[in-house]
């Protein structure tokens, strides 16, 4: 089980610093934390949990998002 | 390549940092750890060991935590307001509005009316869970901090759901500064009490009350000075991208 989510954390973190799309980086991270949070509560350490999807999950993305919206696309699509 | 070589580099010096904690095979030091073990629940009351070591027995690590966050917030919050500062503006001083591409205004349009009639009703429970994670942080997981965290992100949910206008006071960005200061000032005042009735900083100031009421207090003012402090940063960038 844990392995499993350590797997999958770690692809979303290579390629949330592999893609080009900003806005895609930011929801892999997003999802990252969601999971990381699932290890934190998996491991029995339910206050990181809490901390880990509220900030990570949450209020990050969030901030994020808005930086982003606040730019402009560089390059065609 | 210099980004390959980058990330190579900070592999290596990951490994070399990590080395020792695998390879060496002395004990983890367990006075403290077995101290608390034993002991933690019942000197401090708080039946949530974390909460207990972080607010009956670290708690001076605790007020420095809420300084780095005051000073993180108005940092973020002083760098926007240099950077509306430097924006371009006319002659008369009035901001140049931006050249809004249709595209975006189509999309901005296009969220509204889902989100607002979402987001605005979520807000109001996801206030009342932070809340709940906040003054319940002693017996169940949770404290200040996560409490805060969720409060404030229940203050985006009601900022999102009222198009990014301040619907309640609550929302306002200066009520929300007020909400922070007053909470940091509570803190320090609380902090101090111990010393004037003679316990100690950060120690329980009445005498015979049990240290879990005081923690509960804690876990309380820094749950509201946290969540407004995060609650602030976010409703500041939401309302500078509406104005």
């Amino acid at each position: 089980m844990i392995e499993l989510l350590l797997a999958a954390i770690l692809v979303l973190a290579v390629y949330a610093m592999l893609t080009r799309d900003l806005l895609h980086g930011t929801i892999a991270l997003s999802a990252l934390s969601l999971l990381s949070a699932l290890a934190f509560a998996v491991l029995k350490a339910p206050d990181v949990a809490i901390t880990e999807a509220a900030v990570g999950a949450g209020v990050s993305t969030v901030v994020f998002v808005w930086a982003i919206r606040a730019t402009e696309r560089m390059e065609k699509q | 390549m210099p980004t390959r070589l980058a990330a190579l580099a900070s592999v290596l010096a990951a490994a070399f940092a990590l080395w020792p904690l695998f390879a060496l095979d002395v004990a983890w030091p367990g006075t403290v750890r077995d101290y608390l073990e034993a002991k933690g629940t019942v000197e401090s009351g708080a039946m949530n060991l974390v909460s207990a070591i972080y607010l009956g027995y670290r708690a001076y690590d605790t007020l420095g935590e809420t300084v780095v966050l005051l000073v993180a917030v108005t940092g973020a919050i002083g760098m926007m307001a240099a950077g509306s500062a430097l924006a371009p503006r006319e002659a008369g001083g009035a901001p140049v509005e931006p050249a809004r591409s249709p595209r975006r205004e189509a999309r901005s349009r296009q969220r509204t009316e889902l989100i607002a009639a979402l987001s605005g009703k979520l807000g109001a429970v996801i206030l009342i869970f932070g809340l709940y994670v906040m003054l319940y942080g002693h017996v169940s997981p949770g404290g200040g901090f996560q409490g805060g965290v969720v409060v404030a992100s229940g203050i985006v949910f009601l900022a999102l759901g009222s198009h990014g206008a301040a619907p309640s006071p609550l929302v306002g960005a200066r009520n929300l500064a007020r909400i922070e200061s007053a909470g940091f000032a509570i803190l320090l005042v609380a902090a101090c009490l111990g010393v004037a009735s003679g316990k100690g900083f950060l120690a329980p100031p009445l005498p015979g009350g049990d240290p879990v009421s005081f923690i509960i207090v804690l876990n309380a003012v820094i749950g509201i000075k946290v969540g407004a402090g995060i609650g602030l940063l976010c409703v500041a960038m939401l309302t500078e991208e509406a104005a």
